[in-house]
This record gives C-alpha cells, sequence and structure tokens, in this order.
C-alpha cells in the first residue's frame, strides 16, 4: 500500500519545488512591489492597474496577440496545405526527404536558427534584398522598420514550426475513412466538396487541437524575437515574453514581472479552457 | 465509360506528380537556412559577404571552426555545459517519470489519483511563471550562473510522468499481477517486468528531453550570465559579437557544431523523433 508514495515522492518533490510553490510565489509576489535588498510591500492590484493602464504594456500586450492570431493561422493553414499534398502515395525516400525538409526546423532551437534568419533579412548584406534587388525591387527594411518586422519575425516562426502540424494532419488524414471518399467520387463529388463535406469534418477536432496548441506556444513567443529584433524597433515587436523578462532581470521590477507572467498565465488558461469545452462539443459529434 | 475511367486516372498521375514536384522545390527551400549555414561555416572569412553568395563553399576549410575554439569565448566550455545539462535532466527524468509513471498506473495507494491530478495540472503552466521565483530562490542558494541550477529544476516533468503512464497502462498487466501473487516486491516487479515493458517508451520520452534541454533558452537566459556557465543557445548572442567584426562564417562554424548532434538524432532516428515530438508538442 505504502509503497506507491516511495515511488511518487521523487517527482512530486521536484515538482513542488520547481512547479507548483513558484506559480503561488509568483502570484503573491505580483501584490507586491519588490525590491531585492528590502523585500516585500504589498499593493494590492496596484501592478496590475499599471499593466493595464500604461500604453506602453498595452501596445505590447496587443504585439503578442497579433503575432500569436498572425503565427497561429499560417502555421495551421500552412501545416494543412502540406499535409494535404503529402497525404498521398509515394515513394519511401521521397517521404523521408519530405518528413526530414518539413520537420527539421521544428526541432532546431529558434535559437540557433533565427541567426542565419537575421542574415537573410539584414538590409545592407542581407540574400533577400540582393535577390530582390536582382530582379527590380527596392530593398526591403525587414528588421529594421516597423512596418515589417512583425511580418518578417511571423515568416520565420510559420517555417519553423508549421510542419509540426503538418504531421499531426497528415495522421489526421489518414484516419478519413476511404470508402466514403471513393464513393463520393464515384458520385462525382468535386475535390473541393469531398474536402468541405468529408475530410473538413472528419479532421476538425485535431484541426481544433492545433489552433489551441499553436495558441498556447505563439502566446509565450520569446527567443525568435529576441534574437531577431530583440522587440525593436521601438516596441513594435516586444511580446509579453520579452517585456517581462526586461522588466525582471533590467529594471528588476519584480513585482511588476509576476503580475505580467500571472496576466500570460491568464491567457493560457483562458485558452485551455476553452479547449476543454470545445473538445467535448467536437467529441459529441 | 472504360476510356473516361482510364483517362481521369492519367490526369490524377500528373497531378500527383506535379504537387510532388512542388513539394520538392518547397523542401529544398526549407533547408536552405541548413544547407546555407553548413556552406557558409567552410567559407573563408574574405567571402562572406561576397554577393551574390556562393552556393558551395570555394573549399573545406576547417580554419573557421578553429577560429571558434580559439576565440575568447569559452566554445568548448559552453559545448560542455549544455552537454551536461541536457544528459542529466535526461536521465533524470527518465528516473523520476518512470518511477512515478509506475505508482500510478500500476500501484494502489490513498490520495493517488489526486496526486496524479497534481501532477497534471502542471502541463498548463508556461515557464514565465514559474521562473522569477526560482530565480530569487536560486539567488539565495548561489545556483544563479550555476549549469547545476538547469539540471536541478529539470529533472522531472508532468509531461513525463503523463507519458509514461499513458503508455504502461495501454500494457498488458496480468504479468505483474502474477507475479505480486508469487510474493515480488514492488521493486522487483518494477525492474523486471514494468521497465522493460516501458522501453519504446522510454527511448521516445530520452529523445524529447534531451532535444527540449539542448534547445532551451528562456530559462538559461534568464539565470545565467557569466560566459562559463552559459549553455549553447544563449551563447549565440556572444558570438554574434563576431559578426559585427564582419565575419559571419566563424558564427556559421559555431552554429553548425551547437546544432550538430540534434540533426544526427534526426537523421538517424526520424521516426521516433517525430513520433515523440509530436506527442509532446515541444515547439523548440
Amino acid at each position: 500500500m505504502r509503497a506507491g508514495y516511495v515511488f511518487v515522492l521523487p517527482s512530486i518533490v521536484l515538482y513542488a519545488a520547481f512547479v507548483l510553490a513558484p506559480v503561488a510565489i509568483t502570484i503573491i509576489l505580483s501584490f507586491t512591489y519588490y525590491d531585492i535588498s528590502f523585500g516585500a510591500d504589498w499593493v494590492g492590484f496596484e501592478n496590475y492597474v499599471r499593466f493595464l493602464t500604461e500604453p506602453r504594456s498595452l501596445e505590447i500586450f496587443w504585439n503578442t496577440l497579433r503575432f500569436a492570431f498572425l503565427a497561429v493561422t499560417f502555421n495551421v493553414a500552412v501545416g494543412l496545405i502540406l499535409a494535404l499534398a503529402l497525404n498521398r502515395a509515394m515513394p519511401k525516400f521521397l517521404l523521408y526527404f519530405f518528413r526530414l525538409a518539413f520537420f527539421l526546423p521544428v526541432i532546431i532551437s529558434a535559437a540557433f536558427v533565427a541567426v542565419v534568419w537575421s542574415y537573410f533579412y539584414s538590409f545592407d548584406f542581407g540574400v533577400l534584398n540582393y535577390y530582390l534587388q536582382q530582379i527590380g525591387i527596392p530593398a526591403v527594411p525587414w528588421l529594421s522598420s516597423s512596418r515589417f518586422a512583425m511580418t518578417s519575425i511571423v515568416i520565420m516562426d510559420v517555417w519553423k514550426n508549421t510542419g509540426f502540424f503538418m504531421i499531426i494532419l497528415i495522421a489526421a488524414l489518414q484516419g478519413v475513412p476511404k470508402p466514403i471518399m471513393d464513393a463520393a467520387s464515384m458520385d462525382g463529388a468535386s475535390p473541393w466538396r469531398r474536402f468541405s463535406r468529408i475530410t473538413l469534418p472528419f479532421i476538425s477536432p485535431v484541426l481544433f487541437f492545433c489552433i489551441v496548441f499553436a495558441s498556447i506556444g505563439a502566446l509565450q513567443v520569446f527567443e525568435s524575437i529576441m534574437i531577431l529584433t530583440g522587440g525593436g524597433p521601438g516596441d513594435s515587436t516586444r511580446s509579453l515574453s520579452i517585456y517581462l523578462v526586461d522588466e525582471a532581470f533590467g529594471s528588476f521590477e519584480l513585482g511588476y514581472a509576476a503580475a505580467v507572467s500571472v496576466i500570460m498565465m491568464i491567457l493560457v488558461l483562458i485558452i485551455t479552457i476553452i479547449q476543454i469545452v470545445g473538445s467535448r462539443r467536437w467529441v459529441r459529434e | 465509360m472504360q476510356t473516361r475511367s482510364m483517362q481521369t486516372r492519367e490526369a490524377r498521375k500528373w497531378v500527383d506528380r506535379a504537387i510532388i514536384a512542388v513539394l520538392l522545390l518547397m523542401g529544398i527551400a526549407m533547408l536552405m537556412p541548413f544547407f546555407w549555414l553548413f556552406s557558409m561555416s567552410f567559407r573563408p572569412a574574405a567571402e562572406a559577404y561576397k554577393m551574390p553568395p556562393s552556393f558551395f563553399p570555394p573549399s573545406f576549410d576547417l580554419t573557421n571552426y578553429q577560429t571558434v575554439l580559439d576565440s575568447s569565448v569559452p566554445f568548448l566550455r559552453i559545448y560542455w555545459n549544455s552537454l551536461y545539462v541536457a544528459v542529466l535532466v535526461t536521465i533524470g527524468q527518465l528516473v523520476t517519470c518512470t518511477l512515478a509513471a509506475f505508482a500510478y498506473a500500476r500501484l494502489r495507494f490513498p490520495g493517488r489519483d489526486s496526486l496524479f491530478f497534481v501532477m497534471l495540472i502542471g502541463l498548463m503552466f508556461p515557464a514565465q511563471v514559474t521562473i522569477l521565483p526560482i530565480y530569487l530562490g536560486y539567488a539565495k542558494l548561489g545556483l544563479l550562473n550555476n549549469p547545476l541550477g538547469l539540471v536541478l529544476m529539470g529533472l522531472t516533468s508532468s509531461f513525463g510522468v503523463f507519458m509514461l503512464r499513458q503508455f504502461l497502462r495501454s500494457q498488458p498487466k496480468e504479468l505483474e499481477e502474477a507475479a505480486l501473487m508469487d510474493g515480488a516486491g514492488y521493486f522487483k516487479i518494477f525492474w523486471r517486468i514494468s521497465l522493460p515493458q516501458l522501453s519504446p517508451a522510454l527511448g521516445a520520452l530520452a529523445i524529447i528531453t534531451f532535444t527540449g534541454a539542448w534547445n532551451s533558452y528562456f530559462q538559461p537566459r534568464a539565470l545565467i550570465e557569466s560566459q562559463a556557465s552559459m549553455t549553447l543557445p544563449i551563447a549565440m548572442d556572444l558570438l554574434r559579437g563576431y559578426m559585427s567584426q564582419g565575419n559571419l562564417s566563424v558564427v556559421m562554424a559555431a552554429m553548425s557544431m551547437a546544432i550538430l548532434p540534434v540533426v544526427l538524432l534526426f537523421l538517424v532516428a526520424q521516426r521516433m523523433v517525430i513520433e515523440g515530438v509530436t506527442f509532446s508538442g515541444i515547439r523548440a
């Protein structure tokens, strides 16, 4: 009977020390003004009020949502198109190559590849601008203009993450029953009709999972922005994660940074709840 | 009727070929940054900014690699730190998660399901919510600027426990029950029966954990400042200092070495990596 506790003990102790306690402390910290040498002063909701009233933090909040919206839309849409294209009979070596090409970016840290991309995007020495100019298009300030910077980051993010959704959606597509598809094409249903009436309803739970999953990841975006633009120019690409690190380890506003992280946690929680409620609804069909 | 279906079959074949051709082009485009990185790492410094960039390096010159190792950035030390953290975190998670998964899947004890539920909640917290208290705690314990700190916080994971427990539950438990009847102790059952049953899942978990730790950026960045304690992803910022000195090829040589273990792992165990990563959903 008691043996069970012995087996779970190491993981529970570590989990309590590195997850549960820190989350609780962060929540408490978010209601304080915390100074490393003088300790904490209770300030109630002041940190939250500051976040919700400062134009700067609101711009950053908005950036994060905008990034998440764009990244989720394109990651899942491109992933779906690739999955539909790949879901056909082909020789084994081709399949290996496609898996390699589309999945390799998923497993290499953005911290590494973003450096290569920052070279691609560079205004004066960048490969992209070189080829654009060759075909007569003026150089684009990919990362140095607030008009383009966010788009450039989204492009890299889609390159990096879409393969993940592609793989998941291929698995879902393989679950679409073939007899139904064959019967539909016998009856002369067009490819679009077959897709919208059979495939889409079938894979919709997985598609829904992809959207939720992509959103949770995108809301926490950190390294790709950190390395490509560091949040700039100005605040135009700063995300909540970067803001949090700036406030905590740059300005040592730990109480305020804690409030920012609690807000991030609430965002993720809301999406998780939507997932739970939504998946119940999907599964029932 | 016969001819029509033959015609459509022929047409469909061509559509298939066209789609595969487009996919091939896209696949090559996807791999370009990696190709670029390796190719550039062999290019002499003088050619680093040549336009148009030559596709293949003029020679396989290892000078840039040597420059990385000789530079003021302690690259080998940083590489060692990355290995140290990733290997110990992987071993730690395999041990703690296997033990816990065995208990949650096979043993009965009061509070088992509530404990498991509490563990599952951990899947919901982003790293940003735990980092500040860990930072403050580490500051008190002298674990800031110490790779050991990164190891300690990675020794268990809700995901690992969850994944292994689900896997073990999908396996037959008659063997364990029979062994229990014969009077075998829990540790013996765990070691002799459950652990071998778990081995395919352990491989997947090891790959995910290793890659995750190798790629980790947010936490090391918050907890480590000194060069000698850095891991590779955060050291990239340091190495980028070289770019301003005009030597991009050196940075690319460092980068090639940094991504090598994960690339090799992927080339060798493609299926396992993909299955593991898609199951866990880590985003590197």
